[in-house]
Order: C-alpha cells, then sequence, then structure tokens
C-alpha cells in the first residue's frame, strides 16, 4: 500500500486513468455518474463531449483502432448504458479494445426499477468480451486495472465497469501497490509448427489469407516480411486491408462476397490457405462446403476458440503471430503459379472508364485515394460506398483503414473519424459515408462543430439505402421495399448549420478539383457527392454460393 | 427431412465464485447451440471456486462449446468428462 490521501471512487477512476496513459475520454453525463463528472472537472483527463452515447462508443472505437491503444467511453445509466450497445457489439465483433465506464444507482436502490435503472451488467454478457459491476469501493482499483487488461489480453475487446453512485462517492484511503491485480495468462499449447513447415514446402498453390488479427497482433512487418521472402500470393479480409503493402505484385485484393476476382479464383483453386489472423467469416466463405476444396489449413490465432470453428485445421500454431509467422519462412517453388495470378491480376484489374457525365463513385473513391497525403485514415460506414471504398483505396496500414467489418453498423463512420482525428491530430481523417448511414449519427456533426475537428467527409450521395437496393433488385424482384431517400435533408445546407464548409458535385469533370478543395481545407469539410441510384457493387458472390460464381455488372 | 444427430455431453467447468458466473455460462451455452439438459453448481465453497456440473446436448462438436466456456475470463478449468453419461444419440 502506497499513499494515504483520501479518494473518492471517482477520483480514484481518474487516477488509474492516468496509470494507462489515458488522455482522451468521449463521454455524455447524467444523473448516476455525476460524481465522475464532477471529479473530471479537476482532472487532466481531456473529455469530448459527444451528442449521444452511442457516437461516444464509436469514438472510442476509432480512437483505439487508428490509435492502437484502449479507447474510453462514459455513459449514465439506464438510456445512457442501452446507447451505448451497438458500440460496444461493434467492438466486440472487430476485437477492438475499449473500455466502458457507465454509472449506475446507487446500491441501495439497485433492483428496485429504480429512475434509470437497468441491468447492464445483465446487457453486457452478449456484447462485451467482460464486465464488472463494482458494489465494493475497495475492489474498484483492482477491477479498473483489470478492465483494461482484459481489453488489451490476447484477442482484444471491449470491457464495460458499471459503478453505482455510491461507490463513485464513497473514500479510498488506500491504492494498490502495485500491479498486484494482474490475472494469470492463459498457456497455449505449443504450435504446430513443423507439421507447417511440412505442408508448405508441399503446397505448389498456397494463398496467404490475412486477416484484421495481423494488425491488432501488431505484425504487419511480419506478415509483409513472411510474404515478401516467401513470395506467396495473398488476399486479404475487409478488416485486413492495408496489412499487405498494396503494391505488393502478389497481392490479390479482398476476398469474399464484394472481393476481387482474382482473389477469389485464387482462393478456390488454392492447394494451402496459410491464415494469419481471420476467422473464415461467411462474407469472406460464401457457400463454407464449397470454400478452397482444395486446401489444407494451416491456422495462425491467438483465441483457441476460432482454430476447427469453421474450418478444420490441419495445423494450428496458436499464441502470437509476431514471434509464431517468422518461424514458418522458407523458400517456395511456386513461379508458375505467381505468374498465372499475375496475369489474372491484370487481366481483371479495376476499370474506371464509366461512361457519360455522371460521376462512378469508384472513380471518385480512386481519386481520394491517389490524392489523401500517406497516413491518412479512413473511415467508413457500411452499404455500397463502404465495399467501393474497400476495392478502390489503398491503404498502407490497417490502422488506416477503420470500418465496421464483423457488425456491419450503419453510423459508424462519423463518430469513428472523430475519434481517429482526436487520437492522430496530425494526419488527414477522411470518413466516408452514404445518404442512409451519415443520418445515423448525424447528431456528432455538432461534436466536430464544437472541438473544430479537421475530419473530411466524403458523403456518397445516391438518395437511396443503395446496398439493400441492390439486393432487392438482384434478389427480391426488384420490389424496392422503403430504400428511397430521395427526401433527404440538404446536405450542403444542413453543414452550414455546423459551420462545416461544404460542397456538392454532381459531375465526372468536377471531381478533381472538388477533392483537392476538401484535401487543401483546414477545418472539417463535407463532400457531398451525388452518383447515379441505380449503380452496384461488382463482383458480388450471391449468398450461399461459392466464391467463383461471382454476378458481374454489365 | 433433416437429418439431425443430438450427442449429449457432461462438462465439468470449475469457475470462480462470482454471482454472475452462471449467468456468463447459461448465455454462452445457449448462443452457441447447446441445450442444458441438467446442472448442478455448488458455490461458495470457502476457498472461493465455484463448481458446476452441466449435460448438454447438441448436434454440435463439444469442443465449440469448451473453447468458447474456456475464454469466459472467470473460468479456470472446463472438461468433459462422460463417464457418468449415457451417451445418447437421437435422431430428428
Ligand atoms: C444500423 C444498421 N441498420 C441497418 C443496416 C442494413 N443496411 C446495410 S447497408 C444499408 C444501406 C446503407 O445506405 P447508405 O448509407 O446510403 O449506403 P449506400 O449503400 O447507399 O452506399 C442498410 C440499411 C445496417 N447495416 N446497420
Ligand atoms: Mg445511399
Amino acid at each position: 500500500m502506497t499513499e494515504s490521501k483520501t479518494l473518492t471512487g471517482s477520483s480514484l477512476l481518474f487516477e488509474v486513468l492516468k496509470d494507462h496513459g489515458v488522455q482522451h475520454v468521449f463521454g455524455y453525463p447524467g444523473g448516476a455518474i455525476m460524481p465522475i463528472y464532477d471529479a473530471l472537472y479537476d482532472s487532466d483527463v481531456k473529455h469530448f463531449l459527444c451528442r449521444h452515447e452511442q457516437g461516444a462508443a464509436f469514438s472510442a472505437v476509432g480512437y483505439a483502432r487508428a490509435a492502437g491503444t484502449v479507447g474510453v467511453c462514459f455513459a449514465t445509466s439506464g438510456p445512457g448504458a442501452t446507447n451505448l450497445i451497438t458500440g460496444l457489439a461493434d467492438a466486440l465483433a472487430d476485437s477492438i479494445p475499449i473500455v466502458a465506464i457507465t454509472g449506475q444507482v446507487p446500491t441501495a436502490a439497485m433492483g428496485s426499477d429504480a429512475f434509470q435503472e437497468i441491468d447492464i451488467f445483465g446487457l453486457s454478457l452478449a456484447c462485451t468480451k467482460h464486465s464488472f459491476q463494482v458494489t465494493d469501493i475497495n475492489e474498484l482499483e483492482k477491477v479498473l486495472h483489470q478492465a483494461f487488461e482484459i481489453a488489451l489480453e490476447g484477442r482484444h475487446g471491449p470491457v464495460l465497469v458499471d459503478i453505482p453512485k455510491d461507490v463513485q462517492l464513497a473514500e479510498v484511503t488506500q491504492r494498490l501497490d502495485k500491479l498486484s491485480h494482474l490475472r494469470n495468462k492463459v498457456k497455449l499449447p505449443l504450435a504446430d509448427i513443423s507439421k507447417a513447415l511440412d505442408l508448405l514446402t508441399h503446397a505448389k498453390q498456397p494463398i496467404l489469407y490475412v486477416g484484421g488479427g495481423v494488425g491488432m497482433a501488431n505484425a504487419v512487418e511480419e506478415v509483409r516480411q513472411f510474404a515478401e521472402k516467401t513470395g506467396m500470393p495473398s488476399v486479404s479480409t475487409l478488416k485486413g486491408l492495408g496489412a499487405i503493402n498494396p503494391d505488393n505484385e502478389n497481392y490479390l485484393g479482398m476476398l469474399g462476397m464484394h472481393g476481387t476476382k482474382a482473389a477469389n479464383i485464387a482462393v478456390q483453386e488454392s492447394d494451402l490457405l496459410v491464415v494469419v489472423g481471420a476467422r473464415f467469416d461467411d462474407r469472406v466463405t460464401g457457400k463454407l462446403d464449397e470454400f478452397a476444396p482444395n486446401a489444407k489449413v494451416i491456422h495462425f490465432d491467438i483465441d483457441t476458440a476460432e482454430i476447427n470453428k469453421r474450418r478444420t485445421a490441419d495445423a494450428a500454431i496458436l499464441g502470437d503471430l509476431k514471434g509464431n509467422l517468422p518461424l514458418l519462412t522458407t523458400d517456395l517453388e511456386i513461379s508458375v503459379w505467381q505468374q498465372r495470378l499475375q496475369q489474372m491480376k491484370t487481366d481483371f484489374t479495376w476499370r474506371y472508364d464509366h461512361p457519360g457525365d455522371n460521376i462512378f463513385a469508384p472513380a471518385v473513391l480512386k481519386t481520394v485515394s491517389d490524392l489523401m497525403p500517406s497516413n491518412t485514415c479512413v473511415t467508413t460506414d457500411v452499404g455500397q460506398h463502404q465495399m467501393w471504398a474497400a476495392q478502390h483505396m489503398a491503404f498502407n496500414d490497417p490502422s488506416n483503414f477503420l470500418t465496421s467489418a464483423g457488425m456491419g453498423t450503419m453510423g459508424f463512420g462519423l463518430p469513428a473519424a472523430i475519434g481517429a482525428q482526436i487520437s492522430r491530430p496530425h494526419d488527414t481523417v477522411i470518413a466516408v459515408s452514404g445518404d442512409g448511414s451519415i443520418m445515423m449519427n448525424i447528431q456528432e456533426l455538432a461534436t466536430i462543430k464544437r472541438y473544430q475537428i479537421p475530419v473530411k467527409i466524403v458523403l456518397i450521395d445516391n438518395a437511396k439505402l443503395g446496398m439493400v437496393r441492390q439486393w432487392q433488385d438482384l434478389f427480391f424482384d426488384g420490389r424496392l421495399s422503403e430504400t428511397d431517400l430521395s427526401d433527404n435533408p440538404d446536405f450542403v445546407m444542413l453543414s452550414r448549420a455546423f459551420d462545416i464548409k461544404s460542397q456538392k458535385i454532381t459531375k465526372k469533370s468536377e471531381i478533381k478539383a472538388a477533392v483537392e478543395e476538401m484535401l487543401d481545407h483546414d477545418g472539417p469539410y463535407l463532400l457531398q457527392v451525388k452518383i447515379d441510384a441505380a449503380e452496384n457493387v461488382w463482383p458480388l458472390v450471391p449468398p450461399n454460393t461459392a466464391n467463383d460464381k461471382m454476378m458481374e455488372g454489365v | 427431412m433433416n437429418a439431425m444427430t443430438l450427442n449429449m455431453y457432461q462438462l465439468v467447468i470449475m469457475a470462480d465464485d462470482k454471482q454472475v458466473v452462471l449467468e456468463r455460462i447459461l448465455q454462452v451455452t445457449r448462443y452457441r447451440g447447446f441445450l442444458i439438459n441438467a446442472m448442478n453448481a455448488e458455490v461458495n465453497t470457502g476457498n472461493n471456486v465455484a463448481t458446476i456440473t452441466m449435460t448438454v446436448s447438441s448436434e454440435r462438436p463439444i469442443s465449440l462449446l469448451v473453447d468458447q466456456i474456456n475464454k469466459l475470463i472467470d473460468i479456470k478449468s472446463v472438461k468433459v468428462d462422460n463417464s457418468e453419461v449415457q451417451i445418447q444419440q437421437y435422431s430428428a
């Protein structure tokens, strides 16, 4: 035990945040968290008042993902806490380390249906990696340290700490001596390296299948070296984009439902998949039984539960990718395979020569990607614009492409960009959004205004819930049910109401100058890009279909 | 016709003795597609370790559930112990 200064639970919280290097938090106050907001008043932590708790949660997620650290958000009890849930679920699906602190009604009132009482601890079970409810002030410090530790340990994830108001006000005289709360790390079974090496040396058509785990394991460098040294052709999941250098000649792009033709065909024909930090998600595999039907699998993961979950591994290598992957580096004789795939990559390259004057969204996003500074962080919302961004923009690190992959949560892009910009004030941050998605957290324009956060928003406006409209056209006989948004507000006028500079473009010829103006502007900017409502995202592997049976545009 | 084979398994789980631990196990078991046929939980054993035995059934391999329960932070160990269970297979 060290100091004997008396602290309230609330001021202890800020001491622990300081211990973990937390400088910024996102939140929204209310009755049951007032003691914490009172302690904030004296604290060095910078708090960003978001305009909805979902915005606070997503900003914490964006902060965590852009900076590779833990994001922190605060909310009050009841509705404040329930508003965090979508953000927690998103963080769980994408393995993002955030710590959410919620106020709770006083312990004496708990369980009495008190005003603004909800069992957020119960609600958290399905949407967090772990959660705590602290009913004893003497447990608070230990729990808070554990929350940070658990968020970052092994496979990252969200942790919720629910603190009743009386515990926030209660006093402690002693702080924990050292990090005596540390939990025993799980021992992972030994890796099956020799089996994997054997599989690898016998493979003639291997593919490196790269997922979001690479960035989280801080193993981008190791994966790139492995890809370079072995010359193995590679493909990426949505969350893995940026892990492989986009200029690598053997890199084929994204696989899966909206993956490149070359990537999907290569995977289907492969005889060995080296899977690094990926989990055979259904959006990646298409029809599981027909996914890479002739391939053996070497699966690297930190999470034992991902091994053999959807596809049996012939060799499983659990644990730290950074240390484990280099053990597999070896020379491969695969030049015939490489050349075939390089040829396919050339044959099926993207085309931007779209006829007519109208703006072709892939061309805008390609222009933004070509003109943006090199360490730009791009966030997206969910829908067609998200898939176009994944297909047509190039990222040099996974922390430069933040998208809601596992949960596919509309409303992610704008608040995530705010968090990203706060964690990386010197980098450009661009939110690629859709006219449907942006309205889901539009209130966060007020956060941008208040703190003058220089986020650039590229709004791909098709006046539609485009992705759903595309499916209605393709799979529901064109019965367009509730996907029209042609009565959207005037987005330029709306931006102006928040003091955000804005411009709308409708013609191809306007793209370059508009993108340059946006990137050159010092503060926040919204570029509304009107596109044709009938554009579809291609290629598309229809649901429950093998990945080589993709539909292509006309 | 939908052919389905349900296998029955007995699990022995050691966990930190916390109120919420049973809820966590129940939630994961249901979500991962296992039916609980029987359950016995002995908590407050003095050494702060709870012992939970469960008989579950599913068409899915038991390793899926074992791995997911093992991932819960409060869990110390999970073992499949079929010595007491008559392995039954149902066809539906
Ligand atoms: C919160 C939430 N609700 C519903 C959906 C289902 N959904 C997926 S894409 C989409 C349309 C998105 O429209 P918009 O943001 O305009 O993007 P577009 O597809 O038009 O580019 C919808 C409704 C979702 N992903 N998230
Ligand atoms: Mg749209």
